[in-house]
């Protein structure tokens, strides 16, 4: 039988001579494989899927789209294969993508989509790394950036807070975020012009704290401002807003740069958290020659340090303490969580430094089922007598160093 | 910056007029990602809907639509395959247009540029990012689908028959082309005039039914738009 063989990224589908589908092989659903294959795809090797359906449908004579397959699908599949761009099952089926989808139960439409917009994203992160010459340096500035900014506005925004004060004292306690009271003061400046409950939600502050903003704008016990007076509190919160559109954008620009350079660390962790280690480490090659110990404290030196000179016991945990898992769980849970997270970053260091593969969901599953069992296996907290054993024990460690500092201490006097 | 006094659709879908104060005329289209521009453009809420202005000197399109393109073939749903995406800026204001349900097919061979591509892409799930040459469709063919409208903007000297060769390929029957021709990309010793000519005979012969060619200047010096139908072969 001759077939037809159209491959997509979704699969390999058969088509008769009169443009009937015969038969078809959906790839794997896994993105990082897809990418593997579809980057040997572009250099004329067959898909997976395009080898099980010829031997599936056990064709005599292929006809491919691309004239480099022809010779490695003829070896591989050991059948006759000829080429024509644009056959009759290429056409049928670019044609009606969607309905394919839909018919072989692929996916529906919207994910199917969906499936293609991550594929291809991947796929040209996947062709950029090649093309990159230590990007990683990049997404390190940006991310030390993004610290300075969040410093700076923290500073800005208690100022503005106090000054503002001085005029609508209320406000202070009623709006926590930065964000929320800068714009509040950008948009309206006095308080008296605080009166419409729509605008207070669009800048997204929930109607029944709008109302009552509204309700203590009215009676504040805050003294009047004058136009100039008001016009500097507005440039100050004008320039806050503008540093947080600022964060935004780096934070953006720092998930590009770290999903193109570090799949695998993005993917475990996020690109922020991912970039910090980055930033620590000082590039991503010096992270994937860390062992995952150090991987574990790193960002917490100062207090690995104290801990091997004094004996204390050391931090369990450096940067990556921001990782939600970490820092929601108990106590007792989160060295545990530290040294799974440590082991997993280390490794998809390493795929990152050296092949760029996306291996992440591998990596990922296994890090949730061992924070599954840390979570079963450790419900409570330890019993206190172990912790106070250490705790003696810890005791004794500084009393005996100290009683040998002195010894020694005299011995230089004598 | 002046006030915005009224925006209104023109005869075309989901491209708009927007007036300012000052009397000035800009097209505008509604933002597909609410809150985020682009390429440094002017964001403009009107009657609770954003919508980003679309620079004329900055996207061919544009310059074509403000300079008398009779009909877009962009409408919602549309899928299209652009070829020379470079840095997003008009695939951005396409992917407003055709909105959630079209598909953009947006292919570029310049690594730099595809950066700054995919950070565009990043926001609008109906992009699709493909770093390929356009002179070799096959090599994408495993991510598109057949589309509607093809757009070509690749300024190469044999542009017409890459977008022929990538026409008989994925675009329909029916469908249409927008390619960009930048005469001097072509051809430096000739008059534009006769470049346009030829290319224009170009695309006939190879089954288009060239409906418009519109000049950019003073959007663009020496470009045309051309809008064809595609007949087949």
């Amino acid at each position: 039988m001759k077939i037809y063989l159209v491959e997509h990224a979704i699969g390999a589908f058969a088509f008769n001579d009169r443009g009937e589908l015969v038969d078809y092989v959906h790839n794997n659903k896994e993105i990082g494989k897809v990418v593997d294959y579809l980057l040997e795809n572009e250099e004329g090797e067959p898909l997976p899927s395009s080898l099980e359906l010829v031997k599936k449908v056990g064709a005599e004579e292929v006809v491919v789209e691309d004239e480099r397959e022809v010779q490695k699908l003829q070896a591989k599949a050991g059948v006759k294969v000829t080429y024509a761009t644009s056959h009759v099952g290429a056409r049928k089926f670019r044609e009606s993508l969607e309905s394919f989808a839909l018919s072989t139960h692929f996916a529906s439409t919207d994910e199917l989509y969906n499936y293609l917009h991550q594929l291809s994203l991947e796929l040209t992160r996947r062709k950029l790394r090649k093309a990159a010459q230590r990007r990683d340096l990049l997404a390190i500035q940006a991310v030390r950036a993004m610290d300075d900014i969040d410093k700076t506005i923290n500073l800005f925004s208690e100022r503005l807070r106090e000054w503002y004060s001085v005029h609508f004292p209320e406000l202070d306690k009623m709006l926590e975020d930065h964000r929320q009271y800068a714009s509040v003061v950008s948009r309206f400046g006095y308080r008296d012009a605080i009166g419409n409950k729509d605008e207070l939600v669009e800048l997204g502050i929930q109607e029944a704290k709008a109302s009552r903003i509204i309700d203590v704008a009215r009676k504040s016990i805050g003294a009047e401002l004058s136009e100039a007076d008001i016009r500097a509190l507005t440039s100050l919160s004008d320039s806050i807003l503008r540093l947080f559109q600022i964060r935004d954008e780096l934070n953006e620009y720092v998930d590009s740069v770290m999903r193109e350079v570090a799949p695998n660390i993005t993917a475990l962790v996020d690109s922020s958290l991912g970039a910090r280690l980055l930033s620590l480490a000082n590039g991503l090659d010096e992270l994937a020659k860390m062992p995952a110990s150090t991987i574990q404290v790193l960002g917490a030196e100062k207090a690995l340090f104290r801990a091997l000179r004094s004996g204390a016991r050391p931090p369990k945990h450096g940067i990556i303490y921001q990782y939600p898992a970490i820092h929601s769980s108990p106590r007792w849970q989160r060295g545990k969580i530290a040294r799974a997270l440590a082991s997993k970053l280390a490794i998809a260091a390493k795929i990152d430094a050296f092949t760029g593969r996306l291996s992440s969901d591998q990596l990922v599953d296994q890090l949730m089922k061992r924070i599954e069992e840390i979570k079963t296996k450790y419900p409570s907290a330890p019993p206190r007598q172990e912790s106070q054993k250490q705790e003696s024990q810890r005791q004794k460690g500084k009393r005996e160093r100290g009683r040998g500092d002195r010894r020694r201490r005299g011995g230089r006097r004598r | 910056m002046s006030e915005v006094v009224s925006i209104y659709e023109t005869n075309m879908l989901n491209i708009f007029r927007c007036e300012f104060e000052d009397g000035t005329v800009r097209l505008c289209t509604k933002n597909l990602s609410p809150g985020h521009n682009v390429y440094g453009e002017r964001l403009i809420r009107y009657n609770k809907i954003e919508y980003r202005e679309w620079n004329a000197f900055r996207s061919k399109l544009a310059g074509a639509i403000m300079k008398g393109l009779k009909e877009s073939p962009l409408s919602v749903g549309s899928r299209v395959l652009y070829l020379g995406a470079a840095s997003g800026t008009t695939v951005s204001h396409v992917s407003d247009i055709v909105e959630a349900s079209g598909k953009v097919y947006a292919v570029e061979f310049s690594p730099r540029v595809v950066r700054e591509l995919i950070m565009v892409a990043q926001r609008r799930p109906n992009v699709i990012t493909i770093l390929a040459d356009a002179r070799f469709p096959q090599r994408f063919r495993t991510l598109v689908e057949a589309v509607d409208v093809l757009y070509v903007d690749i300024a190469q000297p044999d542009q017409a028959e890459i977008a022929s060769y990538n026409a008989s390929l994925y675009l329909k029957k029916e469908g249409h082309l927008l390619l960009a021709i930048k005469a001097r990309s072509i051809d430096v010793t000739k008059e534009p005039e006769e470049i346009y000519k030829r290319e224009v005979e170009k695309l006939s012969s190879n089954g288009f039914d060239v409906r418009q060619v519109v000049n950019l200047d003073p959007y663009d010096k020496d470009h045309v738009m051309v809008l064809a139908k595609y007949e087949g072969k």
